[in-house]
């Protein structure tokens, strides 16, 4: 009896719960979190494969397309054309018909470098359609 | 001022650590929100400049491609034929999850189009090719 009574006593003395435990173990958790948060910020840009039965007809009249040959050249139309000139052509198809979208051909040994960069000039010239293809 | 100092209540404790410990809750609720478990490759590569790359907050499973070829996803170095094993262990697992492919400046197109298929036969069809926006782009 007398100790309970102290206790009451001297809970009725504090403010209530004692926050200081708590406070350790939230403190505590937010460490936990601080150290372990990983900011990793990507930049990224969206490609469309074909499934395999587009894959067989390449020739789609209604997109333009643009070959990416093993040593990086870049071809629309049967011609080579520069990487910074991709932009000003797809621009032009796309003037004429503004639904077309593209069909990167790109050669399995191309480099991935030169593919998005015709990737980042064709989303400039207003095409986000792309469709990403390989050949051999 | 002087009047509230002198009251009993204060003067039994110290501190009064409510207000401390709210702010450190909303601090933790914060981070356990924003902690996003992503998978990084474990490698660095170069990445291709792009000025139109967006951003992709959501892309939490990285999967590198060096130069060489060589393939490496959560700190391990793949070989394509498992890849499409492990994309859909992690699909079962976490069904929103979206890819993002760190392909090296140099690697091959090949390559990068035969990982891009595994992942979406491994059923995450969210696949983006990552690019560096920051410098370079504009041909």
């Amino acid at each position: 009896m007398g100790i309970r009574r102290r206790a009451e006593a001297s809970h009725e003395s504090s403010h209530g719960i004692d926050l200081a435990p708590m406070l350790d173990f939230v403190i505590n958790l937010l460490i936990f979190f601080i150290i372990t948060a990983v900011f990793v910020k990507e930049f990224g840009l969206n490609v469309n494969r074909p499934t395999s039965f587009e894959q067989q007809n390449p020739e789609d009249s209604e997109s333009i397309q643009i070959q990416v040959l093993n040593n990086g050249e870049i071809w629309i139309d049967g011609r080579e054309v520069d990487v910074r000139a991709v932009r000003a052509n797809v621009e032009r198809m796309s003037a004429i018909n503004p639904d077309t979208g593209v069909l990167l051909l790109a050669n399995e040994q191309a480099p991935t470098g030169t593919v998005v960069e015709v990737v980042d000039q064709v989303h400039l010239g207003g095409i986000y359609n792309i469709t990403f293809s390989t050949s051999n | 001022m002087q009047a509230t100092r002198h009251t009993p209540d204060s003067e039994d404790h110290g501190i009064d650590l409510a207000p401390m410990l709210d702010f450190t809750i909303n601090l933790l609720i914060f981070f356990i929100i924003t902690t996003s478990f992503i998978k990084e490759a474990g490698i660095t590569v170069f990445k291709p400049f792009a000025v139109t790359a967006e951003n992709r907050d959501s892309g939490n499973l990285l999967i590198a491609i060096r130069e060489n070829g060589e393939i490496w996803m959560d700190r391990n170095s793949v070989e394509i034929r498992e890849l499409r094993g492990l994309i859909e262990r992690l699909h079962i697992e976490r069904p929103d999850d979206s890819v993002v492919i760190i392909a090296d400046k140099s690697s091959r197109a090949g390559i990068v189009a035969k990982v891009m298929d595994e992942v979406r036969a491994g059923g995450i069809k969210d696949v983006a090719l990552a690019a560096d926006p920051s410098a370079g782009g504009g041909g």
